[in-house]
């Protein structure tokens, strides 16, 4: 797996664990399915911990456990299955400040959208990093400069721009 | 992920003998399996007349597939003219051979000799 | 007309290159066909039969001169000499190779055009009325609407990798030409009670494999909400949209699968989460835009024109072609004139780059340097004076542009067919040349009158042959070409889906059996009705009565003849 942020890759810090055996026998912060992080933070309160889920996950089922946890884990079945991103915005919008990630076989031209949506990582398979580098996500992600939704990214939108030349104008 | 391009055509009944058609990557237009490589002329196609041959020419078909020179590589099945050339046996595989019929004075039918 | 400002030329060209970077990273294998097909559909970029095809956005039908001289100059030196306007008032080139296409990008950007979002996953080209800003039925222009749109639709972050495709169309008048109850959202601007001008809101329309009519989702929208409530809609349909199915992915079967009320609940609900003001355009914004559709400078003239009526008295020709193609224009002495691009026998919607440099010259000196294409496949020259019309009849005819049958049975809509489309299980355009040779004589095609015939050669409707009068569907069948022919169909406020008459029939056979339907309707029209008012009148019966008629007279005849 390699895991790609805005400005580069990084390390993986959480250890993936499926079942809650696996997950109690990890040391330092650890990714779950959403399914058990309540048993989990019974058993390891106050543990550093992220949850896994896939993008056609209801809002009302992830969010009792936004407080708790550190990451959210969006796993994308296909890079061109644009439910993670709605999701990601939907978590955003409950005033998670974790950390956001968008797992599976995205593609380097959908970076630039997974981060305007509120992503702040992608967990990539190693085939498709093999086959698209680092180099390549980062240089899709500044292909565009500019967009016209506001609410989307961090710069101001394009109609935000406008508005603000003609008010200093 | 449901495929929007039909790859094939349905034809029913014998799929011997068989030509293999597939798009140039670059150029986008229809070729043919030679055995030196790919033609964009009808006439010259190879043409497999049993399944082992067949299986051969798919197999290098995706074999260009893979190494981005062609697009959808599938056999046509066909009949033989007495010259001994391929026309397929389905009438969409033949507007590939031969173009447009709306327009005559493009696409294969303009530049190449007519199969029958 | 809208003009692009320093960030939509930005815009534009970065993407320019990022599609040259994508065919690059193709070539070396970075991105393999899977990945490469949708981002070079979202360009408009297909693969079809005989090569790649790119379709290129007409936004909401509105074209000036300098557009289509470039076109005319890609047609000739990219292409092959001709382009085609399609059914979703765009154009498409048949015949453009990969590696030339980042610098037709390249050349379409010099003169504020792309190819962005033409097809793929995402919301595609916004259409709209082809007499926009000119029809006396009219609201509010819904051009100013289109346009932001437009720019709210392009390269979504969230909503560019969509269940399915999904269009937008908007109308401003109380009859409705750009279809809006058959798209995914159809908006019609009106006033409420108060005088305020809004929305109404229609989702879940559409045609293809399930035909639909949309659902009133929001009686009244106030105009300042739009981006917000459209993100509802969207974000609703991104989340729940069916995946498994792409047959069954539209957001109408979503409103279907649903339910009516449920599915307006859901996007209420996630409406009222939304912070509305984080999200619409600003007020100026919307002004801003609004501005560059202002009615261009007419003159004060009378509405009556005595040169006109004096050349009409004198050249039946004129008159004919005035008769036939004109549309009221809501000022005085102006017309707007619809050019039918369906002479008897061509490729309806192909254009050839000498007419469309010559019709680019008319349009400028005609119709203030603008145009308008319509998705019966036609162009319209929106504002012209009605003394100037002899002298632009000319100019037309001297083009071959000068077909008087708009509206009638030989201004038929064809999608491409298997003549170029992948997609495609029978041919479309011969059989609409073949329809239009039948009903060639003037007079006859007046008699008939308005008949809007579409044909569709695959199940996914490009031919809109759901809401044609007579619609006409080509499928496979039995390994040959075969096809279905329907009746009562309409896209406009009174949409209604065509009834199927009986068994599909063989290519041969379809103007004949076209024929037989117009006798039907001859015999059962009363007073002045239209062919489509008498279908609503009488119902399909009568007309399924004369399909079997004549599907046995033929088996009689074929009989006969072995």
């Amino acid at each position: 797996m390699t895991l790609i942020r805005e400005d580069g890759a990084v390390e993986d810090r959480f250890t993936r664990a499926d079942t809650i055996d696996a997950a109690l026998a990890v040391d330092g912060p650890v990714l779950i399915p959403l399914a058990i992080a309540d048993e989990f933070a019974k058993a390891r309160p106050g543990a550093e911990f992220g949850v896994s889920l896939p993008g056609s996950t209801p809002i009302e089922d992830v969010k009792p456990q936004l407080g708790k946890i550190a990451l959210v884990a969006i796993e994308f079945p296909a890079f061109a299955d644009g439910r993670g991103f709605s999701l990601a915005k939907k978590i955003a919008r409950e005033g998670f400040s974790g950390t956001l990630r968008a797992s599976g076989p995205l593609i380097a031209d959908e970076f630039a959208d997974a981060l305007a949506c509120g992503f702040t990582e992608v967990e990539l398979p190693e085939t498709m990093a093999n086959r698209q580098p680092v180099q390549q996500w980062l240089a899709a992600k500044d292909t565009m400069t500019e967009h016209y939704q506001s609410g989307y990214g961090r710069g101001p939108s394009i109609l935000q721009k406008r508005l603000a030349a003609r008010k200093g104008a | 992920m449901a495929k929007d391009h039909r790859a094939g055509s349905k034809v029913r009944g014998e799929k011997l003998p068989a030509i293999l058609m597939a798009s140039h990557l670059l150029e986008g237009d229809t070729v043919f399996k030679t055995d030196a490589g790919w033609t964009r002329d009808p006439s010259a196609a190879k043409i497999a007349h049993d399944a082992e041959t067949a299986a051969a020419m798919e197999a290098e078909g995706k074999a260009a597939a893979a190494a981005n020179l062609v697009i959808d590589p599938y056999l046509v099945p066909v009949d033989l003219t007495d010259g001994g050339l391929p026309v397929a046996k389905h009438f969409r595989d033949v507007m590939r051979q031969k173009g447009p019929s709306i327009h005559p004075d493009m696409g294969k039918q303009a530049e190449f000799p007519p199969l029958r | 007309m809208y003009r692009y400002d320093e960030f939509d030329e930005r815009f534009v060209r970065e993407r320019v290159a990022q599609f040259r970077g994508q065919v690059e990273r193709r070539l070396d294998g970075s991105l393999s066909e899977d990945e490469f097909k949708p981002l070079r559909l979202k360009n408009g970029l297909y693969l079809q039969l005989h090569a790649y095809m790119l379709r290129i956005a007409v936004p909401y039908g509105t074209l000036n001169s300098a557009q289509l001289r470039m076109l005319a100059h890609i047609a000739e030196t990219y292409d092959k000499g001709y382009g085609h306007f399609t059914t979703r008032q765009n154009l498409q080139f048949n015949w453009p190779k990969l590696k030339d296409v980042p610098t037709i990008l390249e050349l379409l950007a010099d003169v504020e055009m792309h190819c962005i979002q033409t097809s793929g996953n995402c919301i595609r080209n916004v259409t709209s009325d082809q007499f926009a800003g000119v029809a006396r039925d009219e609201v509010e222009d819904p051009r100013p609407t289109a346009e932001l749109i437009r720019q709210w639709s392009s390269l979504h972050p969230e909503f560019v990798w969509l269940p399915r495709k999904f269009k937008i169309a908007v109308t401003g008048a109380e009859h409705d030409r750009a279809a809006i109850m058959v798209h995914d959202i159809g908006l019609k601007l009106k006033r409420n009670d108060q005088g305020a001008v809004g929305y109404e809101v229609i989702v879940g329309g559409g045609l293809g494999r399930t035909p639909m009519i949309g659902k009133v989702v929001r009686e009244f929208l106030p105009k300042d909400e739009l981006l917000a409530y459209l993100e509802a809609v969207m974000r609703v349909y991104n989340s729940e949209g069916r995946r498994d199915n792409k047959f069954k992915a539209r957001v109408k079967i979503l409103v279907h699968e649903t339910g009516e009320e449920e599915f307006r609940a859901r996007v209420e609900e996630e409406y009222a989460k939304l912070d509305g003001p984080t999200i619409n355009a600003p007020e100026e914004e919307v002004e801003r835009i609004a501005a560059y559709f202002a009615a261009p400078t007419y003159e004060a003239l009378p509405d009556v024109s005595q040169v006109l009526d004096q050349a009409r008295a004198i050249d039946p020709e004129l008159d004919r072609f005035v008769e036939q193609n004109s549309f009221e224009h809501k000022q005085p002495g102006y017309i707007a004139l619809t050019i039918a691009l369906k002479e008897i026998g061509a490729v309806p919607g192909d254009m050839s780059a000498d007419q469309m440099r010559a019709f680019a010259d008319i349009a400028e000196k005609y119709s203030f340097d603008e145009f308008r294409v319509t998705h019966s496949q036609n162009l319209v020259l929106p504002h012209v004076k009605k003394d100037d019309l002899p002298a632009v009849h000319a100019a037309l005819k001297a083009a071959g542009l000068a077909s008087a049958n708009a509206g009638l049975i030989t201004d038929i809509i064809a999608c491409p067919g298997l003549d170029y489309c992948a997609l495609a299980t029978a041919k479309s355009i011969p059989i609409a040349q073949a329809i239009a040779k039948t009903f060639a004589d003037q007079e006859r095609q007046k008699a008939i009158g308005e008949l809007p015939i579409k044909i569709s050669g695959c199940i996914n409707a490009c031919g809109h042959h759901h809401v044609g009068a007579i619609g006409i569907l080509g499928l496979e069948k039995g390994g040959r070409e075969n096809y279905q022919i329907t009746v009562g169909g309409d896209a406009t406020e009174h949409a209604a889906l065509g009834e199927r008459l009986g068994p599909g029939i063989d290519a041969e056979d379809v103007p004949a059996a076209i024929e037989a339907i117009v006798e039907t309707y001859l015999a059962e029209k009363q007073g002045s009705e239209s062919f489509i008012e008498t279908v609503r009148r009488t119902g399909p019966e009568p007309f399924k009565t004369g399909f079997t008629a004549f599907i046995e007279s033929r088996a009689v005849e074929s009989e006969a003849a072995e």
